[in-house]
C-alpha cells in the first residue's frame, strides 16, 4: 500500500509541475493578449487531460481498499490546490487588478444614485411618519460620540490637576 | 493518454476495483467496515450540524475595565506572575476578536493567562455610520493611548507590553513610536503588515492606478461588511471549497466539528470598516506605504519606526497571503531597538494565531520570549 501511495503521490507532483507550468503559459499569455482565446474548450483543454490522465492512472493502479477514498482525498486536495495557484497568479496581474478596479468602477456609478434616491426616499417617508430618520439618529449618535470625548478630556484635566497637587503636597 | 475515451478510463477503473476485491485480505475488509463506521458518524455529525445552537465562544473569564464610544478593554482573570502587564492590540474591523479565545483548550488569551501573564485585549467593537468620521489617526491618538493608561492604572504596574496582530501591529507600531512618555517595555507584532510594497495580492489591487478610495468612500460612506467579506473571499477563492471538503473528511470526529463549528461562526462574522479610517488605512498604507517611509504625521507628532527602542519580537507566517512574511519582518530593520527577534512558523495568517499549530508553534513562542521580559 505503501508503494501504491508513494507511485500516486509521484504521480501528482508530476502532474501538478505539469499544470503549474502550462498556468505559467495561460498567466503570460492573458496578460499579453487581451482579446479571450477563440476556442474556450482549448484554453482548458490542457488541464482537463491532465486530470483525465491522473484519474486514469489512478484508478487503474489502486486496490480495492479504504486507502483509495484517502487517496481521493488527496487527489481532491491537490487539485484544488493547484486551482488555487492558477486563480492566485491569474489575479497577481496588472490585467487582473485593471478589470477588478474597472468592475469597481462600474458598479459605484451604478449604486451611486440608486443610493442617494433611496436614503432621500426613506428620509422623506419616515419625516411624513413624524419619526426621526437615519441621519438624525446618526447625528444624535455622533453627538453622544463627541461628548464622551469632552468629558474624557475633562477626566484627563482634573488627573492632571490633582497629579499636581499631590505632588505639590509631598513636596 | 492523447485521445482515451472516458469509457477507456471507467473499464480500467472497474477492473482494478475488482482486482483488488477479489484479493480482499481480513485487514482490508477491517479497513472497510471502519470507513463504514466513519461514515456513519458523518452522517450523525452532519445531523446534529445542521441542528446545532452556536457555539459559545470568549469563555475565559474577563472583566470590562474601560469603553470609550463601541471601543472596550478587557483584562482577563490569571494568576498574574508576572508584573507587566501586556496590552494585546489587533485589527479593526473585519472580524471579532473572539477568534483569540474561541473555546477552551484552543484559547490565544487562556494560553497567556495560564503562563500567569497579566493579559488585556482592547476590543475595537462594531462600528456604525456615527463612526464614519473615525480614522486611524484617532486611534493611534486617542485610543491606544488612554487604552495603554488604563492599562498602567489597573494593574498598577509602570511598564507595559503592547502585542498588535495583523491590522493592531501597524496601529499599535505608530502609537508606540509617537508616544514616547508611555512606557512601552517591549513591543510584539504578529503577522502585521509594515513594509506594504510587499504586501501581496492586497497592495495590487489597492494600488491607486486600480483603485479610486475617495470615490469609494464618496459614495459607500463606509465599507460594508459583506463588501469586507468579498474582498477576502475573492483574495481565495478555493478557501471555502477546501474547508468543506475538509470537514466531510473530519466529519466523524466530534472534537474537529466542535472547533469547525466555533471558528465558522467567527469566519462568517464579518465587521465593515469605517469610511474615513478606510480611505486612510488604504491611501497611507497601501497606497503610500508611509510607515516604513517615516512619513506619516499623527496629532502633530512624527512617526518614525526607528523611535521604538524597546525589544522587539516580530512572528511572521509562512503561508500568510494577507500580510506575507517579508511585509512583516520589514519591522526589524525599521526599528531602532538593540534587541530584536524575529521568528517564522508555520501556517497562515490565522493559523498562526488560532488552532492547534498555533497551540503548538506560535503560542510558546510568544509566552517564551515574553516571560523573561515581564
Amino acid at each position: 500500500m505503501t508503494d501504491a501511495s508513494a507511485a500516486t503521490s509521484q504521480l501528482f507532483d508530476m502532474w501538478r509541475k505539469q499544470l503549474e507550468e502550462s498556468t505559467q503559459a495561460w498567466t503570460r499569455l492573458v496578460s499579453q493578449a487581451p482579446a479571450p482565446p477563440p476556442d474556450p474548450m482549448a484554453f482548458w483543454r490542457p488541464v482537463l487531460n491532465q486530470g483525465l490522465e491522473q484519474w486514469a492512472r489512478m484508478f487503474a493502479q489502486t486496490p480495492a481498499s479504504p486507502d483509495l477514498v484517502t487517496q481521493w482525498k488527496q487527489f481532491l486536495d491537490q487539485w484544488i490546490e493547484a486551482w488555487s495557484r492558477v486563480l492566485g497568479q491569474a489575479m497577481n496581474t496588472e490585467a487582473f487588478a485593471q478589470f477588478m478596479g474597472r468592475s469597481l468602477e462600474g458598479w459605484l456609478t451604478v449604486q451611486a444614485p440608486f443610493k442617494k434616491a433611496g436614503e432621500q426616499a426613506l428620509e422623506q417617508a419616515v419625516t411624513t411618519l413624524n419619526l426621526a430618520s437615519r441621519s438624525q439618529l446618526t447625528a444624535v449618535a455622533k453627538q453622544i460620540v463627541e461628548l464622551e470625548e469632552r468629558l474624557e478630556r475633562v477626566e484627563d484635566g482634573v488627573q492632571a490637576i490633582l497629579r499636581r497637587l499631590d505632588h505639590k503636597e509631598r513636596a | 493518454m492523447g485521445q482515451e475515451r472516458f469509457a477507456d478510463v471507467v473499464e480500467r477503473f472497474t477492473n482494478g476495483f475488482a482486482a483488488g476485491a477479489a484479493a480482499a485480505s481480513p485487514e482490508t475488509v477491517k479497513q472497510w467496515q471502519e470507513e463504514l463506521d466513519r461514515n456513519v458518524r458523518r452522517l450523525t455529525n452532519l445531523g446534529k450540524l445542521a441542528t446545532a445552537s452556536e457555539p459559545r465562544t470568549g469563555q475565559t473569564p474577563r472583566q470590562e475595565i474601560y469603553k470609550r464610544n463601541k471601543s472596550r478593554l478587557y483584562r482577563y482573570a490569571s494568576s498574574r506572575r508576572h508584573r507587566t502587564p501586556i496590552l494585546f492590540v489587533p485589527n479593526l474591523g473585519i472580524s471579532r476578536p473572539y477568534i483569540f479565545d474561541l473555546l477552551p483548550g484552543g484559547s490565544f488569551v487562556e494560553h497567556m493567562t495560564r503562563e500567569g501573564f497579566d493579559f488585556y485585549l482592547l476590543d475595537w467593537g462594531v462600528f456604525g455610520p456615527e463612526d464614519n468620521d473615525l480614522t486611524f489617526e484617532d486611534c493611534v491618538v486617542k485610543i491606544l493611548p488612554r487604552m495603554a493608561r488604563k492599562v498602567l492604572e489597573s494593574s498598577g504596574a509602570e511598564e507595559l507590553s503592547v502585542l498588535g496582530y495583523c491590522m493592531g501591529a501597524p496601529l499599535s507600531a505608530s502609537f508606540v513610536a509617537s508616544h514616547p512618555e508611555i512606557p512601552v517595555k517591549t513591543f510584539i507584532n504578529m503577522a502585521g503588515p509594515i513594509d506594504f510594497s510587499k504586501i501581496g495580492l492586497f497592495g495590487l489591487w489597492l494600488d491607486r492606478r486600480y483603485f479610486d478610495v475617495d470615490r469609494f468612500v464618496d459614495t459607500l460612506g463606509a465599507v460594508p461588511a459583506d463588501l469586507v467579506k468579498a474582498g477576502f473571499k475573492l483574495l481565495k477563492p478555493t478557501m471555502d471549497l477546501s474547508t468543506n471538503l475538509n470537514l466531510w473528511w473530519n466529519l466523524w470526529n466530534d472534537k474537529y466539528v466542535e472547533g469547525f463549528t466555533a471558528l465558522n461562526k467567527w469566519a462568517n462574522e464579518y465587521v465593515a470598516f469605517p469610511g474615513e479610517f478606510f480611505r486612510q488605512w488604504v491611501r497611507d498604507f497601501y497606497q503610500g506605504n508611509k510607515l516604513v517611509r517615516g512619513e506619516l504625521v499623527f496629532g502633530g507628532r512624527p512617526v518614525r519606526l526607528g523611535d521604538i527602542r524597546c525589544p522587539v519580537f516580530v512572528v511572521g507566517a509562512k503561508e500568510d497571503y494577507i500580510a506575507p512574511p517579508a511585509c512583516v519582518r520589514a519591522l526589524i530593520d525599521a526599528v531602532g531597538s538593540r534587541e530584536k527577534d524575529y521568528t517564522e512558523l508555520p501556517g497562515g495568517h490565522i493559523s498562526l494565531i488560532a488552532g492547534r499549530g498555533a497551540a503548538l508553534h506560535c503560542w510558546p513562542k510568544v509566552s517564551g520570549w515574553l516571560a523573561p521580559h515581564s
